[in-house]
């Protein structure tokens, strides 16, 4: 794990992450994690608290909100339950297993008892190797984490009525509308 | 039918048999009890009933079972093989309209996307809507080509049963007074957005023959005293369409034609009855009947009627009539030409073009509006102009312009942008670039040896025979698919859109959800099937009004036009009947 250790801060080092405006929203965003609120059904207590962190770094509540209050990590519990097949709950639980090696080789604690700059440092890192990993067409757990929180989100009710426009009976269409005068993007097509 | 006591064949005789309850199915039985008939239709799926039967047409999008309702993957793969070649149409929102491949099983000797739901109102309820009319040089054009037969109607014989249909579905698009792709009887038009009406205006300004209209499709935008009585509505712009709509704002069998039909009080709907044959009587050289296999008893029955119509689908109908052999049809019911299940036609399509449009940023829209625009054809229109000397007939684009929402940030990471966080998520909360694109539909020619056969070695769940498809694309269609990305590239480029592109993502026969062919019309009985009127030549009292009477495709979506036929061909039935003709 040494490698792995000296591969993810030399990452993040070359990311800058300190200087990178949207961390900084991120970090000033984010909350320390309260205790779960639900009981898990397919996921262990601490997964599902892991998830239940990660999520909120990925979409975090800003004037809009977050995946937590948008029982994100809910929606993946269940998906993990009766959606995925087992190459995606291998893939999802084996990266929850590596975020919490990683986090003990780095820092000595699971991943959940780091600070959010360390927490956002290793999914940086994480982030960058996806897209090296992208690139020779190597699947990688966290793109696939991140697409299930962005699904998750962005399909819950408040991710659609409050973070984007959601209009279940339009009743008309109008075809050129400033989008000031919308504001958001829509929810569905 | 001796052991037939003659009660029980009393009540199982009606004036006239309609197999199939779709788009045709339908119209048959609307037509037909409305002039007086006693009519049963079969249907061999389960009973859907209009606004009852739609369990997901209101989910919001927080309320699916699963992510986006998309199925896991092992329902997929067990299921739905074949349905979900599409891509659109097996989700959780839909997939209770189309049927389980693995009990439906089929041969692909070559690939075919056979896309089908067996139930009331068949793929009524999920169809693209789309209502055009063919067109005078659609129903030359084999006779002038030498292609294939001559279509035994030319387009005025059909001119009157189209407005017929029309008036009775509703189509809102806009007139054109373009003589190749005839104006019916419209509702008004659904609205383009502010980037199709740029590419209109500067597409047209540098293709003045390029016409680019708005989709005329079966949606109500004013609807009609009529419709409203049939407890239709106008058109709320959900796009939600393919799970069914609570307004009837589309058209569909169990919206329309099986609900005008029912009120006339003589229709009776079987569901669960599968069609297996035709019983032909050689004494009285006509067809008294059909023969059923009940889905949930697997029991056989027998019903019987002066007039059937066979409104199946065109690979169905085929498929009965295939099945249905007797000592006076050996190689099929009416088959003496031997062009039963030949000429296989569909529309190719996953061809064309895109392009964005960054001047618009500042603008948007609302409403999903359940249609696109429409570029009529403008190759091979009888000019030198359009003429054009690699391939013939033509296509027509259907297309739009739109933003993409916040689904655009899936299976985008390690592009630049970081795969998380608020400046992500405020990014995916605005809509993405606009962009614009074309998909041609183009007409296939129709060849004998693109043909299903009847395969009484595999066996679908009931025992029953199924299908093998050996259905291929040719040279003509190969040499316009290259002309319909070209000329889609040529228009976006013109029209001043940035990072155009041309696309093909590839075609396999009947991923157009167009089959048709399977019993063409003609005039002659030794090269045809079905007459002028959509009777089989050698046993008039069947008439086939379904896909499988299409003597050649044209390039436009064709349910209007099976429609009409079908109209036009329960007038015929029940005035032939009338006289003692049947």
């Amino acid at each position: 794990m040494l490698n792995r250790r000296d591969t993810l801060r030399g990452l993040a080092l070359a990311v800058g992450v300190a200087s990178t405006g949207w961390a900084e929203r991120a970090l000033a965003a984010a909350a320390p994690a309260p205790a779960l609120s639900w009981t898990p059904t397919a996921l262990t207590a601490d997964q599902a608290r892991l998830i239940d962190v990660v999520a909120e770094l990925i979409i975090p509540a800003t004037d809009t909100p977050g995946a937590r209050e948008a029982g994100v990590p809910q929606f993946i519990d269940r998906a993990v339950g009766d959606y995925y097949d087992k190459a995606q709950v291998d893939q999802l639980l084996g990266g929850l297993a590596r975020m919490d090696a990683d986090a003990r080789a780095a820092h000595g604690d699971v991943f959940v008892a780091l600070t959010p700059e360390q927490q956002v440092t290793l999914l940086t890192a994480y982030d960058q190797e996806a897209g090296v990993a992208r690139g020779q067409g190597q699947p990688h757990f966290f793109p696939a984490l991140e697409d299930m929180v962005t699904v998750g989100y962005f399909t819950s009710e408040p991710g659609a009525t409050v973070a984007l426009k959601y209009e279940p009976v339009p009743g008309a269409y109008h075809g050129c509308v400033p989008l000031s005068e919308i504001g958001r993007a829509w929810a569905t097509r | 039918m001796a052991n037939l006591s003659g009660r029980a064949r009393r009540k199982n005789t009606y004036d006239a048999i309609v197999v199939g309850s779709g788009i045709t199915g339908g119209w048959a039985a609307k037509e037909l009890t409305q002039k007086g008939l006693k009519v049963l239709v079969l249907e061999r799926g389960r009973m859907v009933r209009h606004l009852e039967d739609y369990p997901t047409a209101v989910l919001d999008p927080w309320q699916t079972k699963y992510p986006q309702g998309q199925l896991p993957k092992a329902e997929l793969d067990a299921h739905y093989q074949v349905q979900r070649r599409t891509g659109y149409t097996m989700t959780e929102y839909s997939q209770h309209f189309f049927v389980k491949d693995d009990e439906n099983p089929y041969t692909e000797e070559n690939r075919f996307d056979w896309i089908r739901g067996y139930h009331v109102g068949g793929r009524s309820l999920t169809w693209g809507r789309q209502s055009y009319r063919h067109s005078p040089i659609d129903f030359e054009a084999n006779a002038k080509e030498g292609i294939a037969v001559d279509w035994p109607i030319r387009y005025e014989d059909l001119a009157p049963w189209y407005e017929h249909v029309e008036r009775f579905i509703g189509v809102s698009g806009q007139a054109e007074g373009l003589p190749h792709f005839p104006d019916g009887h419209y509702q008004p038009p659904m609205e383009m957005n502010c980037v199709e009406k740029a590419f209109k205006s500067r597409s047209e300004a540098r293709f003045p023959e390029r016409r680019v209209s708005i989709g005329r499709a079966a949606h109500l935008t004013e609807p009609t005293e009529e419709q409203l009585s049939l407890g239709r509505t106008k058109c709320q712009y959900r796009n939600q369409c393919i799970r069914g709509c609570p307004f009837g704002g589309y058209y569909s069998s169990n919206s329309g034609g099986l609900v005008a039909a029912e009120r006339t009080g003589n229709l009776v709907i079987r569901p669960n009855s599968i069609v297996t044959e035709l019983i032909y009587d050689d004494k009285l050289g006509k067809a008294t009947g059909v023969r059923i296999l009940d889905a949930e008893t697997r029991r056989d029955e027998e019903f019987h009627a002066d007039v059937i119509f066979l409104c199946a689908s065109a690979l169905n109908s085929a498929w009965i009539m295939m099945n249905s052999t007797s000592s006076r049809f050996p190689n099929g019911f009416g088959n003496g030409s031997d062009q039963l299940g030949r000429n296989v036609m569909d529309h190719h399509l996953g061809v064309g073009a895109s392009g964005e449009a960054p001047e618009f940023a500042d603008m948007y829209y609302s409403g999903r509006r359940p249609n696109g625009i429409y570029v009529p054809r403008f190759r091979n229109l009888g000019d030198e102009a359009t003429k054009r000397t690699d391939y013939l007939r033509g296509f027509g684009y259907q297309g739009g312009a739109g933003r993409p929402t916040w689904d655009r940030g899936l299976g985008k990471h390690g592009q630049g942008a970081a795969g998380f966080g608020a400046a992500r998520k405020a990014a995916l909360s605005q809509p993405g670039p606009w962009s614009m694109g074309l998909g041609g539909f183009g007409e296939i020619l129709p060849y004998e040896d693109n043909r299903i056969t009847l395969n009484r070695d595999v066996k679908d769940q009931f025992g029953l025979p199924t299908l093998s498809f050996n259905v291929t694309m040719r040279e003509n269609e190969m040499a316009m698919r290259r002309d319909m990305q070209a000329a889609a590239v040529e228009m976006l480029e013109a029209a001043g859109f940035k990072n155009v592109k041309g696309h093909d993502s590839g075609y396999a026969p009947g991923l157009g959800i167009h089959e048709m062919g399977t019993a063409r019309m003609g005039r002659d009985p030794k090269t045809s099937v079905l007459n002028a009127h959509n009777q089989v030549h050698e046993c008039k009292n069947v008439y086939v009004t379904d896909g499988a009477a299409m003597t050649s495709a044209s390039c436009v979506n064709p349910s209007l036009t099976y429609m009409a036929l079908t109209a036009r061909a329960a007038d015929h039935a029940v005035k032939a009947r009338k006289r003692g003709d049947l």
